[in-house]
C-alpha cells in the first residue's frame, strides 16, 4: 500500500509541522501583535492630534497611508530584520544538523524543489503574522476611519517582498554555512552591509544613491508611499529567486564545495544581468489615495505633451535636506510624468555646508531641447511650472480633484487590550495545542 | 588485496564497487577499495574506528564526492546523483525531526519516500517502538533513537540499505531484537550493508564480511572463507572473526 499523496506534498506538510514546532516561529508571531500595537495606538494618536489641529479641510496631512498604514506596517520591516532569519534558519538549517536532510536527500528531487517547499511554508508563517495588521485594520475601521484597499494592498506586498528578500537571503546562508549562528552572523552582515549602502548613498551621492535605490529599505518605503516601481519589483523578485537558488545549489548533496561556489557564481552573474536589465525598466503606479507620488492629473496631462528630453543639473549636496525633497518629490514624480528626463548632481563635498557662499549652490538648472533656465525652487509647484514654462505649454486650469482627507480625532480604543493582552495570549494558548496536537 | 575467491553458488552480484577512493586534503581515507554485495544478503562492512567504514557509505550513498572509484547495481554504472533510487543510508549518531513524534516519523518515511505500509506495524513490532510511537524523537535514549532510525531504514523502498552502526547504544537484548529484524528483514529479500567496529556483533548477523582498515579491503568473504584466507597467515582462525580480523589487518 503506497501513500496517496506526492513526495512535494509529504515535504510540504513535514515543513509546516517543523515551523509550527519551532520555537523561532512562535516568538515572531508572538512578538508581531506588540510591535503593531505599539506602531498602531501611536499612529492613531498622532493622527488624532493632526486632525484636531488642522481640521476638516487639514487634505494631504490626513491621509491614513501615510498617518496610519506605512507607520502601522512600519513593526513588519523590524520582525522582518530581527526575527525572521532565526526562523528561516531554524527551518534550513536545523535539517542540516539533526541530519534531516540527509535522509530527505535519499528521495531524488530536485533541490529546487525541496527549497521551494521551505520557502512556501516560510513565506505562509509569515503571512500568518500578518494577522496583526489585520486586527489593526479591524480597529480603524471600527474606529470610523477610512480604509482605502489598493494603497493598504501595496503596502502589505511591499512589506511580502521585504520578507521574501529576508528569507531567501537567511536561507542562503543556512544552505552555505555548517552551523546556524554562522547563518544568522551572515544574514546580519548582509542586513548591516544594505544599511551601509543607505549611508553611504546619503553622504556620497553617486553610485550608491543608484544602489540605494533598490535596498529592502528603499523597497519598503516606495510600498509605503503606495507607488508600485516595475524596476524595484522586478529586482527584489530576481534577488528572492536568486537567494533560494543559491540555497539549493548548496543543498546538492555528493557536490564539492567548489562545484557548488562555481554554480552558485554562475548563478549571481545571470542575476546582476537581469538586475541591469530591471534598472532599465519603467514604469509604475501610484496607489494612493491622495496621489502622493503625482502631480494632479490636469498637470502630468500637459507633462506628457513635452517630446523633447529633459536635463536637470542640480547643484546640491548629498546631505543637503533640499536634495533629498527635491529628488524624493519633485524630481521623481517629473521622472514618473516625462518619459526623458536625466537627473545630474554637482557639488564639491557631502554636506554642502561650505559650498553655501559659492554663487551656484543651489541652483537647478533646466534644459530642454537646447532652451535653457535655472531656478532655486524645489517645490512640486515650483519645478512643474519652471518645466512647463520652458516647454511652452500652458497647463489646464486645476480641476476640482485635490484630496481634502481624511481628518479623525480618535483615542484608539481597545488597542492596548488586543495587542498587549489578547494577542500574546491567543497566540500562546494556540501554540500550546498545536504543539499537543503533534503528539 | 587478499580478498577470497567467491563461491559458484553464491548468488547474484547486486552491487559491485571498484576503486573508490577518498581524500581529504593530505589524508587517503579510501584508497582504491573494491568488494561487491550480493542480493538479499546482509553484509558487515568491519573495521576500527578511523578505518573508512562511514566515508565509505557516504560515498556510496552519494552523500559525499569522491575522487576515483565505479559503483555499479546489477552491473548498471550507477552515478552519485542517481544513488538514492538504490540505496538508503542511515548515518548513526543523528536525531532527525527531533520536534517530531517517532509514529510520525515513520509514516512520512513510507509518505515521502514511497514505502510499504503494510510493513509498518511489523517493524514497530519487531523492534519494539510500540511504546515509543508518541515520543518526540528528540527525547528519545541512545538506543531508543537508534531502534526508531533502524525502522525508518527498514521502512525505505531502496532495495539496497546501509546502515552504519546499528548497534551503538544498544544493549545486549536490543542487539539481539535488532540483529533478528535485520536478518528477517533480508531474508524478506532487502539486501543490507552494515558498518560494524565490534567485530562481535558483527559475526552474529551478518552472512559476508568485508575487511576494513586504513582505508584499504584487507579481506572478503564468509567466516570460513576469511578463515581459510587467515589460516594462510598462521593465524588460529577458529577461535572467531576477532582473530580472523587481527590475522588480515
Amino acid at each position: 500500500m503506497r501513500s496517496r499523496s506526492g513526495p512535494f506534498v509529504w515535504l510540504v506538510r513535514k515543513e509546516w509541522r517543523e515551523l509550527t514546532a519551532s520555537r523561532a516561529w512562535w516568538a515572531l508571531l508572538a512578538l508581531t501583535g506588540p510591535l503593531v500595537g505599539v506602531s498602531f495606538i501611536a499612529a492613531v494618536n498622532s493622527y488624532a492630534e493632526v486632525s484636531a489641529g488642522a481640521g476638516s479641510g487639514c487634505g494631504f496631512v490626513c491621509n491614513p497611508l501615510d498617518g496610519i498604514w506605512a507607520p502601522t506596517f512600519s513593526a513588519y520591516e523590524l520582525a522582518a530584520i530581527f526575527l525572521l532569519p532565526f526562523v528561516a534558519i531554524r527551518l534550513v538549517g536545523g535539517d542540516r544538523q539533526t541530519g534531516a536532510l540527509t535522509i530527505e536527500l535519499q528521495r531524488p528531487m530536485s533541490p529546487f524543489a525541496r527549497m521551494g517547499a521551505k520557502a512556501l511554508v516560510l513565506l505562509a508563517g509569515w503571512l500568518v503574522t500578518g494577522l496583526a495588521g489585520l486586527c489593526a485594520a479591524g480597529l480603524w475601521l471600527a474606529y470610523g476611519g477610512s480604509a482605502y484597499a489598493p494603497e493598504i494592498a501595496v503596502v502589505a506586498v511591499g512589506h511580502l517582498l521585504n520578507a521574501g528578500i529576508t528569507i531567501s537571503l537567511a536561507a542562503a546562508a543556512a544552505s552555505m554555512t555548517d552551523h546556524p549562528s554562522t547563518a544568522a552572523i551572515a544574514t546580519l552582515a548582509v542586513t548591516v552591509g544594505l544599511w551601509i549602502v543607505d549611508f553611504a548613498a546619503a553622504i556620497h551621492g553617486g553610485v550608491w544613491t543608484t544602489v540605494a535605490a533598490y535596498t529592502p529599505s528603499a523597497l519598503v518605503a516606495a510600498f509605503q508611499h503606495g507607488l508600485v516601481q516595475v524596476d524595484v519589483v522586478l529586482i527584489a523578485l530576481t534577488i528572492i529567486a536568486t537567494g533560494l537558488a543559491v540555497a539549493a545549489l548548496w543543498m546538492r548533496p555528493g557536490v564539492p564545495v567548489a562545484g557548488r561556489a562555481r554554480d552558485s557564481l554562475a548563478l549571481a552573474a545571470v542575476a546582476a544581468v537581469v538586475v541591469f536589465g530591471a534598472t532599465q525598466a519603467r514604469g509604475s503606479w501610484d496607489a494612493s489615495e491622495s496621489r502622493r507620488n503625482s502631480f494632479p492629473e490636469g498637470d502630468e496631462q500637459a507633462l506628457e505633451q513635452v517630446r523633447a528630453p529633459l536635463t536637470v543639473e542640480v547643484h546640491l549636496a548629498p546631505a543637503d535636506p533640499r536634495r533629498q525633497e527635491l529628488d524624493h518629490q519633485a524630481l521623481a514624480k517629473l521622472k514618473r510624468a516625462m518619459p526623458h528626463v536625466r537627473v545630474f548632481y554637482v557639488s564639491r563635498t557631502s554636506t554642502g555646508l561650505f559650498e553655501e557662499a559659492d554663487p551656484g549652490y543651489g541652483e537647478i538648472r533646466y534644459d530642454l531641447g537646447g532652451r535653457h533656465v535655472m531656478s532655486r525652487v524645489i517645490t512640486d509647484e515650483g519645478v512643474m511650472e519652471t518645466v512647463l514654462g520652458l516647454a511652452g505649454i500652458t497647463p489646464a486650469a486645476d480641476a476640482d480633484d485635490e484630496f481634502h482627507g481624511h481628518p479623525l480625532a480618535v483615542r484608539p480604543v481597545a488597542a492596548s487590550w488586543v495587542f498587549y493582552g489578547l494577542w500574546p495570549t491567543v497566540v500562546v494558548g494556540a501554540g500550546v495545542l498545536v504543539l499537543r496536537r503533534q503528539v | 588485496m587478499p580478498s577470497v575467491p567467491n563461491s559458484s553458488a553464491a548468488p547474484e552480484v547486486l552491487l559491485r564497487v571498484t576503486g573508490l577512493t577518498k581524500t581529504y586534503r593530505r589524508v587517503t581515507a579510501l584508497d582504491d577499495v573494491g568488494f561487491e554485495v550480493r542480493n538479499g544478503e546482509v553484509l558487515g562492512v568491519i573495521g576500527p574506528n578511523g578505518a573508512g567504514k562511514t566515508t565509505l557509505f557516504e560515498c556510496l550513498a552519494g552523500m559525499m564526492p569522491r575522487d576515483a572509484g565505479i559503483v555499479r547495481v546489477n552491473g548498471d554504472l550507477l552515478p552519485a546523483t542517481q544513488a538514492g533510487a538504490h540505496l538508503f543510508y542511515l548515518p548513526d549518531a543523528i536525531a532527525p525531526w527531533p520536534s517530531q513524534p517517532v509514529g510520525w516519523a515513520l509514516d512520512f518515511t513510507v509518505g515521502f519516500f514511497g514505502g510499504r505500509a503494510d510493513r509498518r506495524d511489523d517493524v514497530v513490532r519487531a523492534l519494539n517502538l510500540d511504546a515509543l510511537l508518541d515520543r518526540r524523537i528528540g527525547t528519545l535514549s541512545k538506543g531508543q533513537r537508534k531502534r526508531a532510525m533502524l525502522a525508518i531504514g527498514l521502512l525505505a523502498p531502496q532495495p539496497i540499505l546501509l546502515v552504519d552502526e546499528p548497534f551503538d547504544g544498544l544493549d545486549l537484548r536490543q542487539t539481539r531484537d535488532v540483529s533478528a529484524a535485520v536478518r528477517a528483514h533480508a531474508a524478506d529479500g532487502r539486501t543490507i550493508v552494515l558498518s560494524i567496529h565490534q567485530i562481535s556483533d558483527a559475526a552474529r548477523v551478518c552472512d559476508r564480511f568485508v575487511l576494513l582498515s586504513a582505508g584499504h579491503v584487507r579481506g572478503e568473504g564468509t567466516l570460513d572463507e576469511l578463515a581459510a584466507a587467515a589460516e594462510t597467515r598462521g593465524a588460529h582462525a577458529s577461535h572467531g572473526l576477532e582473530e580472523v580480523f587481527l590475522a588480515l589487518t
